[in-house]
This record gives structure tokens, sequence and C-alpha cells, in this order.
């Protein structure tokens, strides 16, 4: 055949002469294959920095070989999901989850969790007494614990020391939000400075307040609860920090609470402070720099005297698949990753984050004066707030139920803001009760 | 062998080789369709059957499916968080029709008269945004519209002597939420918009303006006579496709507004409600029923602006 007849000419014929050539190449050298006894997926790249240091040693120790991977943040949960929806076997031995993400894997029977249950594990090993009890709350399912908590989250306030001693402010003397509110009025500037970042249309520092008021979206049942009492008394106690024209506003955001916005936000003095739990406070010491030595911190205020001084903000936790081919394997890795108090300690040197197990606090490195805080010892404050942290309990439809609950926050607001407190109190419960109502609806249609 | 039995194979020969040829004939055509075929029969029809059957389930996966008749379209059809999706979709839509493709043929129009100095620089210009991924320009704005520090609140404080404070909040704000959408989704797509009217209006024959300013034509007349028919197959596609477009909206207002629909959903699309139910509940049977019942819609809207433009009749 004439190769000028070839239909479409030569340019089809290299097009197909190369495709033929490189799909061979790829056919006769394909990527060597990942031998592994485990493999490891994690979201958080201070957690996978963290593990690359030490996962060495559990190699060597238990003479196998483990694949530790950093996953996005954003597409982990979505592969995950997506690989035990289809019941796909590409998947990882063990990975970590984030708390708000979660709940999504518990949805459908409990033997179709894509999570193997640990309950009986964590009984055997005595892990309820040694950890945070609270922590395991956001990663059980009807009863049975599908994940081991690898962090606390107290949240404090963390704040310019500096603008504060400008002002005259004694912190030691702030002991409720009444407190607060009253020095939020004294040094907060409309439109210049306000005393603290919180939303007035998202939901994240809300969250915050219903926690410490053990306040939540599901009970331990799997009902339905930000409606309720606690729920309807946080949103009349938040709205009038942030709602425009209210006599106490205190509070205002910028489009984010993270990155170049908050660092903006703080090193030009527009917050004074911000709700600080530990991760943050990593965030802040790498992101904003000019403030060493001006930050400090402070408990949260309380709700009543000698109430709860923190809450809880965020969290991760560490599963192993039911397709993971060695699970006691994998539980001993989880054990070593997370309950190795010298390795703890070393590790919250490098990210802040207090780890839920007890005994680790006794280590040395929580007691050591972070000059970025002005010289507090910021381990021993999280640690000392630590048990005092407020349960959360999940749920499948947990994102459904955020989303709700701030639409609320949103009505109310505007309400606020256009009426003031006039029969406010009626309107939030009647707000709650419909947006609950809503995700009640959207709920019930779950046949699982 | 015989001379008569050499022509007799031949003639088999010849007649076997004429019998493949018929059959290679009425063959053909079905074998070169049938790549297309095969690949659009499991990567096409067979999904869009799929998903139909699944629109009566609740689901959890293959493993967990359990029929619930139409109560997926009925629930659907009673949600209040679908109804601000297509609303908000609807009005992102509406700006698309009625204010971004206006400024693409407004743009094609003034880049297409002679007088314009260094049009080629100015045509790549207003096209260049369209060079970036809807990704970059969700992440870019976010930042463009800070409050306080942002680019464009610092920009409108100082050109309106502080009327706009530098605090308004464009992606935190419900009420703004919409009109940043509109302003971001203008400057990437009217340049792009812009390449297809351009295009028409090279091709619009010369002679019928010479011929209508010689009627005596104003130049009001000679866009409302002579360009906008001579181009309405063009403005045609350009409103079926921006509307499709804009009806399929998902990455920028995810982006901008930091991987969710906004403050009070207010940028909650019919897509990101799709995504949010299949993906995040994980309801990929009440998942399809939305794809579905966007797709009706969508091809009723189609439907009804190909009658309205005439479309069909130029064809």
């Amino acid at each position: 055949m004439n190769l000028r007849e070839f239909p479409f000419g030569y340019a089809a014929l290299s097009m197909l002469a190369l495709a033929l050539i490189t799909g061979t190449i790829i056919l006769l050298n394909p990527p060597p294959k990942k031998e592994a006894d485990l493999t490891f997926w994690t979201f958080a790249k201070p957690h996978y920095e963290a593990y690359e240091k030490v996962y060495h040693e559990f190699e060597k120790e238990n003479n196998c070989k483990v694949d530790l991977q950093l996953v996005s943040g954003q597409g982990l949960p979505q592969r995950l999901q997506a690989a035990f929806l289809a019941d796909l076997n590409d998947v990882p031995d063990m990975c970590e989850n984030e708390i708000s993400a979660a709940g999504s894997f518990f949805r459908g029977p409990v033997e179709h969790i894509g999570f193997e249950d640990l309950t009986d594990r964590i009984k055997a090993d005595g892990l309820e007494e040694k950890m945070i009890a609270s922590r395991f709350a956001p990663y059980t399912s009807r009863g049975r614990v599908f994940g081991l908590p690898h962090d606390v989250h107290p949240v404090l306030f963390g704040y310019n020391r500096t603008i504060m001693e400008r002002e005259g402010i004694d912190v030691s003397k702030i002991e409720t939000w009444d407190d607060f509110i009253k020095v939020g009025q004294k040094v907060t500037i409309p439109d210049k400075r306000y005393l603290i970042e919180m939303s007035a249309t998202g939901r994240d520092q809300l969250e915050i307040c219903l926690f410490q008021r053990d306040g939540g979206y599901f009970d331990p049942a799997g009902k339905v609860i930000f409606d309720n009492d606690i729920a309807v008394e946080t949103m009349k106690f938040y709205v009038p920090l942030v709602a425009k024209n209210s006599k106490t506003r205190i509070a205002n955001t910028l489009s984010s609470s993270f990155g170049a916005v908050i660092a903006q936000g703080m090193a030009n003095e527009y917050f004074i402070g911000v709700m600080l739990p530990d991760w943050r406070s990593k965030i802040f010491e790498n992101e904003i720099g000019t403030l060493e030595g001006k930050m400090a911190l402070m408990p949260l205020p309380a709700v009543t005297k000698g109430g709860r001084r923190t809450s809880t903000w965020g969290g991760t936790m560490l599963g192993i698949t039911k397709k993971c081919k060695n699970k006691d394997l994998a539980w001993k890795f989880a054990k070593f990753l997370y309950l190795n108090e010298k390795d703890l300690a070393r590790r919250f040197a490098g990210t802040n984050i207090l780890p839920p197990v007890r005994a680790a606090w006794k280590e040395p490195a929580f007691d050591k004066p972070n000059p970025y805080w002005s010289g507090q010892k910021l381990g021993r404050i999280y640690a000392n707030l630590a048990p005092e942290v407020p349960a959360q309990y999940t749920h499948p439809f947990i994102g459904l139920a955020k989303s709700k609950f701030e639409q609320a926050l949103n009505d109310c607001v505007k309400r606020y803001e256009a009426e003031g407190d006039k029969d406010f109190d009626a309107f939030v419960r009647q707000s709650l009760k419909k947006r609950a109502d809503e995700a009640r609806r959207q709920i019930a249609r779950n046949p699982y | 062998m015989s001379a008569t039995t050499l022509s007799r194979g031949k003639e088999n020969d010849l007649g076997g080789s004429s019998g493949y040829l018929k059959w290679q004939a009425k063959a053909a055509p079905y074998l070169f369709i049938a790549p297309f075929l095969i690949l659009f029969a499991v990567f096409g029809a067979y999904p869009i059957i799929k998903s139909l059957s699944l629109s009566f389930y609740a689901t959890n996966g293959p493993k967990d499916a359990v029929p619930v008749g139409i109560a997926n379209y009925s629930f659907l059809l009673s949600d209040p968080d679908f109804w601000i999706a297509v609303k908000n979709t609807v009005v992102y839509a509406l700006f698309s029709i009625f204010l971004q493709l206006p400024i693409a043929l407004g743009l094609a129009l003034l880049l297409s008269q002679d007088w314009v100095k260094g049009r080629s620089f100015w045509r790549l210009a207003f096209f260049s945004p369209n060079l970036m991924g809807q990704v970059f320009v969700g992440v870019l704005f976010a930042i463009l519209f800070q409050p306080q520090f942002g680019l464009i609140n610092i920009a409108l404080n100082k050109l309106t002597g502080g009327y706009i404070p530098l605090d308004t909040k464009w992606l935190n704000d419900s009420a703004n939420v919409m009109p940043a959408l509109v302003i971001t989704s203008i400057w990437m797509y009217a340049g792009f918009n812009m390449i297809y009217f351009l295009a028409a209006l090279q091709s619009v024959d010369k002679d019928l303006y010479e011929a209508s300013a010689v009627d005596g034509a104003n130049l009001w007349q000679q866009f409302r006579h002579v360009t906008i028919p001579a181009i309405m197959p063009v403005i045609t596609f350009v409103l079926v496709t921006s509307t499709l477009g804009s009806l399929q909206l998902f990455e920028l207002p995810y982006l901008l507004l930091g991987n969710g629909p906004g403050p009070d959903n207010a940028g909650l699309t019919i897509i990101m409600y799709l995504y949010d139910r299949g993906f995040v509940t994980g309801d990929l049977g009440y998942a399809s029923a939305v794809g579905w019942t966007l797709a009706i819609g969508m091809l009723i809207i189609s439907l009804i602006q190909v009658k309205l433009t005439g479309a069909s009749r130029e064809a």
C-alpha cells in the first residue's frame, strides 16, 4: 500500500505510529510495583513529616515494609468513599481522616462500613482510660468505634499581648464571657479593630461556643439536637457579638480564618485575638512571624463563673480499612504512631498538637516555654484544659446538619441586624427548629 | 491439470473474492463506527440508563440500594435547598445572557473597527483570562475580593471616596456572593464569547453596510437590521452554550467560596447540590434524580431558546 493513500494522510499515520510506539514502550516498562505490607494515607503534611521520621524504626522492629503516602485533604475522603462504595480493593490498609469527613463513612449498615470495627481492640488495650475518652465519640457509630483519635484540640484565646497591655487590660481578670464582652467593648474600634475573629456567616466559631456549652449537632444516639435549649442560648449569645449595629459587637471576620488573610488581619491589628486550638497555634508561629513574642494565650472565658474554660475545634482519626491484608500489624503500627510517649512529645515540639494520651503530657516538652507565645508553657496550658474538652458526636449527615445550623445563623444575624433583640428569643427558636426539621426530613429518607 | 479446471478454479476464486468484497462493502460502515459505538455504549449509554434506574433507588454504593419509586423526585421538588440552588443557577444564567453576552458583543464590535489601534493585542488581552483554569481564577478572585486588604475593595473605596467601605464582604455576605460570581465570570468568559462574535462579524458582507448607508440607515439601524440578522446563527450558538454552561456551574463558586456554597447557600448551584448529595452525603440515587431533572430542564430551555431565536428555521 502506498503510504500516501493512508486515510487522512501522513499526519494520521504519524500519530498512529507514535501511539503504537509509546503504547508498546509503556506496556514493556510497567511502573515498579510497590511491595508494602502496610499502605498508610494521611492528609496532613505535619503528620506525614512526623511519621516519616519514625516509621523506619517500626519497619526494622517488625521486619516489614510501610508505604507512607501524603494524599490531598480534599481528595482523600472522596477517593476513599468512592472505593468503599464500589467495594474496590485499591484502598490503603490504614488512613487518617479529618473529623468533619469521618461521619460520611458511617452511612449504610454497620457491616458495610469500610473501616474495621476497633471497639474490641480499644477495650482490650485499655485505650479508653489511657486516652481522653471524649475523643472517641466523633469516630463512633451505633456504639462501635471505627477510629483512633490523633488529638484533643482544646481551644484557647490567643491574643496580641502588646495591644492588651497598651489598653491597660489585665486578662487574668477575664473569667466569663460577660467579662470578655466588657473588655471587647473597650478595645473594639468599629471597622478598624475587633477583639476577636468570629464570623457572622460561617459556623466555625459558633460551633466552638456550642460545644463549650455541651451542645452539638447530634446526641450519642444520632438524634438531631441543634435546636435544643443549649443551641438556642448559644445562638442568642453569639449573634449580638457579630451582628452589625449591635451594642455588644466585638467580633468580625475576613473572608478566611487561614493563610495570608488572617495573617494580614493579625499583623495589621484588625483583630486582637482569635480562638486558638493547638494546631492553629503552630500555623500562627509559621505564618505570622512578625508577632513572635507579642502573642499570648488565655483560657476561653467561661459561660458562667467556674465553668468550662475551653472547647474543641477539629480532629483526626486513624482507621484500618476492612481490606487491610494484615490487621494485627496495622493495629501495632497504629499504636506505634499514637501511643509512644517519647515520640508524641517529640512530635508536639514540631506540631504543637496535644496528643490524647495522658501519660505523654508528663514529658518535659510540654513544659517548655515557647518564645512566640511570650514565653508561656504552651503544652502545659493546653494539657491542663484537655480533660475538660467536650465530646462531639458525628453522623453520616453531619455535613447537612452543619450547613443547616449555618443557615440558621444567617437567618438570626439578618433578623438581629434588622430588628435588634425584639422577640429575638422566639425567632431563634423558630429558625433553629425550621432548619433542624429540614435536616430531620432529609435524614428520615435514609433507609439504613 | 487441464486448462478447463484452471479456468474454473480462477472463476471460483474470483467468485469468492467478489463475495468477500461484497461482504466487506456491507460491513465496512459498521466496522468503522464500531469503535465509537462500543465506547459510547460502555461509557455513555450504559451510565445514562443506569443513572435513570438509580434515580428510583436510595443508595449507599452498589451493595446497598433500596427501591423508593419516585420518592427521590418528589423529595427533590419539595426540598428548599434544591429551590435555592435552582434560583441561584437561574439568576447566574440570566446575568450570563443579559450582561455577559452584550459585553462580549460590544467588545467584538469595538475590536472589529478599523480605527481601534492595537486590535490584536486587545483581542489577546480580553481572551487571555480564558487561558487560565477556573481553579486558578477562583483562588485569584478569592484574594482580590478580600475585605479590608483586597484589591477590589481598596480600589472601590478610593474611587467612591469611601462610600464603599473597605470592610465590604463579597464572599461572606449572602447579598454580595452572586455579584462576586458574576463579576468573576464576566472577567473570565466575556473575552471568550467575544472571539465567536468577532469571527461572525468578520464574515458579514461589507456590501450590505454600504447598501444600507446609501438607503440612509444610521449606525443603530445598521446594527439592528444588518449586523444582528447576519450573525444570528452565532448569537444562537453562544446563547445556547452559555446557558448550558451556566446551568452546569460548579468549579467557580466551589473554589471562590472555599469549597462550599457560601453564606446562607448564596452560591449553591444545582450541580453543587447534586455533588453534595451524591458524593458528600453518599446517595447516588438521589443525585441521579437531580441530574435527570437538570437534564430535562436544560433540554426544555435549549428548545425554547432555539425556537425563540428562529435557529431551527435557519437550519
